[in-house]
């Protein structure tokens, strides 16, 4: 049976547009690039499964050959479903332990001194590498020794005296790794008059969707659809996100990629700088002090794909003092967990070097960027650090 | 979000109005769905190559000539004087990001298509049209056509077959080679998959720009200059025909290569730097799906991502080119432009919209609709209403024939101009 859910790949003409913007195959003939793997290939698998072509699991999924497309495929897409559709999934613990975010997480937080120091051991990651194939050259991000949600038990109790709520997913990077985000997230919401909710929410999706467990995603996909829909306060309340990911996963890649009615969520959702933007718009501007600083932006390609770089180069202007650089758009190369395994740790590294050439060009104070790998991937292929525009945004705020 | 000026569509016309808005102090949005005509033209700059199916030698007094007979013109609209201003306003911005364009002293020069035909064209790249190659065109013996081995997409012996054929090269000596280059073929696992970008991202790399060089001598010999497909890199062409001129001693002319034209791409990427550099924001792979007006006054746009969030502007000009970018929508029986819903010209009989021949010399009708505009190159709605601050500008304006008259990008790079010229005039009276 032919299975025709996503015929885009019908309107491809054979351009190549899409090849000339993958990072992949620019840095590697290993990978025939998006057109030969997307809608030339995908003709021959709907046929017959067995035509598929193994090197399509190159591809990082940053979505790039979506954005040049002149006829609208949905390449990533295709590629990402053909991948674990198509392909038979052999279990591989280092996959296993990747894409669970969360329960690495809890257990990274708990024993967080011990984890960090064994992670940075040169002996560990000789084992990593040997038993999981993880690179050696990786370096991690910490586990917090506090989680967000823990910290926010304490903060709920004062976001009752805002009359207007915000839902803020925020991920599992902000709830392990990175819990100073999500504070200077309320913390600028805080000072925009709303209050912000969190629900039980599970990891967005994307690593599991990325190591191909599809059948996981989309029950956290469920979950997280039913509690964000429960706990928005009315109808055209706000679900604010400040990973760029996560964003795309609950807007995007349920409905196209895990075939899961979002509609409930999905006009509600915004990412966190087109929220504050709108708001700034509206005359509802915190009282700012100047930030003095020469910045470099970097825009994740998950944003691009949705569209939301605009956004916050936008909100980051409106920052007094503030000199941002827009760096020429290009991928970092990390893609989540892709970054992390030794079959694509060259590849990643090679995508990322005209990146990380052009921010040493531009020598910023430091770089702005809104996803956590490309975070991870930048500081530790530069000498600089990289904050996120909501932690400048927090600082600006008095 | 709010601007002074939004530009829907990020093609040639529409990056032109985006830099010169920027230029001037106004706040520019583009917005555009995906990449642009430029990544399949030559990358040359065509201003007016034929009139009457007759080569044009000088195209600016042909263009009287043109827009007599044609008066609903994108040309006549713009004038010829606005027409130079906005070409040099066009080079020397290319220039900015190290794209030279060369033209022939007013006058159009030929350059060489893939086929090995010669085509007129008013401004090439430094490696396409230079003084060298044109001084040195009479007292030409020997012209070598190479390609590389495992590059599919081009015949050198076809092209030389055609060249050889034209008058201009009646007492030249034409041959083909092709370079075998083992090195490379290391690099890829089908050697017979080579497409333009995967060659140029090899001259990219110096190392082996010296091995191509010497290779290029070697089938070379006793030529007076050597032609390529254009693979000399994207980003660093200056310095790879530098290197390739100097080892090899020889002048060699690079010529357009199927999409995706690497030609193209330069001029894609110096536009889009230099946009940016002005703090222009571009807005990749989102499309405008609908408008929301009042009064003849468009408010605010809507993208297929943001469909509830409004992007505003003062101004908007419209840039999505023909039916091939989706700036136009064709269905069994009718036409229609999808944004804004503009009036278009148009035959409604299908049978009228092409020529029984695909080859046709007076080319095809519907490469001459598009969008009505008034001499301002604001457009009419559909209850034929001059909509107030919309602005067209290249491939989607009506009333001319980008290949029967050879001038896609003149029209495109003029109407984005007089667009912006008229948008920052405003602009200043408003504030
Ligand atoms: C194959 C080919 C070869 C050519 N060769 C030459 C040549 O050698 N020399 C020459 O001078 N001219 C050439 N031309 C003609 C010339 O390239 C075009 O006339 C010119 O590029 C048109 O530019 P444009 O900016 O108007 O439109 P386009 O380049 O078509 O750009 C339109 C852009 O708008 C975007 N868009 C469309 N709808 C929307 C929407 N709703 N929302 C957001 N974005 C949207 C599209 O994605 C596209 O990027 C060629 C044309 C073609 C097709
Ligand atoms: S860019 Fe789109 S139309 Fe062109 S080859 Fe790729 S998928 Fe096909
Ligand atoms: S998603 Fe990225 S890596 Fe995958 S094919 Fe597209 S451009 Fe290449």
């Amino acid at each position: 049976m032919i299975k025709l859910e996503n015929i885009s790949f019908d309107h491809c003409i054979k351009c190549t547009v899409c090849t000339i913007y993958c990072p992949v195959a620019r840095v590697t003939h290993l990978y025939p690039g998006p057109k030969q793997s997307g809608p030339d290939t995908e003709r021959l698998r709907i046929k017959n499964p067995q035509l598929l072509d193994i090197s399509l699991k190159y591809c990082s999924n940053c979505k790039r050959c979506e954005i040049a497309c002149p006829s609208d495929v949905k390449i990533a897409d295709i590629i990402q479903t053909a991948k674990w559709r198509y392909s038979k999934k052999e279990f591989r613990i280092r996959d296993f332990l990747l894409s669970r975010t969360d329960l690495m997480g809890t257990f990274g937080t708990i024993f967080s001194p011990i984890v960090n120091f064994f992670t940075h051991l040169g002996i560990v990651k000789y084992f990593l590498d040997l038993v999981f194939q993880i690179p050696k050259g990786r370096t991690f991000p910490n586990y917090a020794s506090m989680t967000f949600r823990k910290w926010f038990k304490e903060a709920r109790k004062y976001q009752n005296k805002y009359l207007e709520k915000v839902v803020y997913f925020h991920g599992c990077y902000v709830n392990y790794n990175y819990p100073q985000l999500g504070k200077d997230v309320v913390k600028v919401l805080n000072a925009l008059g709303k209050g912000v909710i969190i629900t039980k929410e599970k990891c967005c999706g994307v690593p599991l969707i990325a190591n191909g467990y599809i059948k996981k995603a989309q029950s956290h996909g469920r979950h997280n659809i039913r509690v964000l829909s429960r706990a928005l306060p009315h109808e055209q309340a706000r679900i604010v996100s400040a990973s760029s990911s996560c964003s795309l996963a609950l807007k995007h890649e349920y409905p196209n990629l895990l075939e899961l009615d979002n509609t409930p969520i999905a006009n509600n959702i915004a990412y966190i700088t087109q929220y504050v933007l709108e708001e700034f718009e509206k005359g509802n501007i915190p009282n700012l002090k100047p930030l003095k600083y020469t910045v470099a932006y970097h825009s994740p390609c998950h944003l691009e794909r949705m569209g939301n770089v605009a956004f916050t180069i936008e909100l980051l202007r409106k920052i007094p003092g503030l000199t941002v650089k827009i760096l020429h758009s290009e991928c970092c190369g990390i893609s989540g967990t892709y970054g992390f395994k030794n079959e694509y740790y060259a590849i990643s590294q090679a995508v990322g070097s005209e990146l990380f050439k052009i921010i040493e060009e531009a020598s910023p104070d430091f770089v702005v960027t809104d996803c956590e790998t490309c975070k991870w991937q930048i500081e530790m292929n530069t000498k600089y650090t990289v904050v996120h525009p909501i932690s400048l945004l927090a600082e600006a705020i008095e | 979000m709010k601007f002074d000026c939004i530009i829907i569509g990020g093609g040639i016309s529409g990056l032109t109005a985006g830099i010169r808005c920027v230029k001037e102090g106004l706040h520019t949005a583009i917005i555009s769905s995906g990449m642009s005509a430029l990544h399949f033209s030559s990358g040359s700059i065509d201003v007016l190559g034929y009139i009457n199916n007759k080569v044009v030698y000088k195209p600016f007094e042909a263009l009287d000539t043109l827009t007599g007979t044609i008066a609903q013109h994108p040309y006549a609209k713009c004038g010829k004087a606005l027409i130079v201003e906005a070409l040099q306003f066009f080079k020397q911005e290319c220039e900015t990001q190290n794209v030279y364009l060369f033209d022939n002293e007013n006058l159009n020069h030929f350059h060489v298509t893939a086929l090995g035909t010669l085509k007129p064209t008013y401004f090439s790249q430094r490696s396409v049209f230079n003084e060298d190659v044109y001084n040195r065109f009479k007292s030409m013996k020997k012209i070598v056509i190479v390609n590389f081995e495992g590059y599919r997409d081009f015949h050198p012996q076809l092209a030389a077959a055609q060249l050889s054929k034209h008058a201009l090269f009646a007492n030249c000596e034409i041959i083909a080679k092709s370079i075998d280059m083992p090195q490379l073929q290391d690099l890829t696992r089908h050697p017979h998959e080579y497409r333009s970008i995967d060659i140029a991202r090899i001259f990219e790399n110096e190392e082996n720009v010296y091995r191509i060089a010497d290779a290029i001598r070697l089938a070379a010999e006793g030529a007076d200059f050597v032609v390529i497909p254009a693979f000399m890199g994207i980003h660093n062409f200056n310095q790879i025909h530098n290197i390739l001129q100097s080892r090899t001693r020889l002048l060699i002319y690079e010529i357009p290569t199927l999409p995706p034209s690497i030609l193209g791409l330069r001029i894609d990427n110096a536009l889009k730097s230099r946009f940016a550099q002005l703090g222009g924001v571009y807005i990749a792979g989102d499309k405008v799906v609908r408008a929301e007006s009042s009064n003849d006054v468009v408010q605010a746009v809507y993208t297929a991502n943001h469909p509830e969030n409004p992007l505003e502007a003062k101004f908007y000009i419209l840039s999505t080119g023909s039916f091939f970018s989706g700036g136009m929508i064709s269905e069994f029986n009718n036409m229609y432009e999808p944004v804004f819903k503009l009036k278009l010209h148009y035959e409604p009989e299908r049978n009228k919209w092409y020529s029984p021949q695909f080859f046709y010399s007076n080319s095809h009708p519907f490469l001459e609709y598009g969008v009505v505009t008034d001499e301002n190159l604001r457009p009419y709605d559909s209850k034929n209403n001059i909509i107030q601050n919309v602005y067209c500008s290249g491939a989607i304006l009506a009333h001319y024939n980008p290949i029967r008259e050879g001038c896609g990008s003149g029209v495109a790079i003029s109407t984005a101009y007089k667009a912006a010229n008229q948008i920052i005039s405003l602009y200043k009276l408003m504030r």
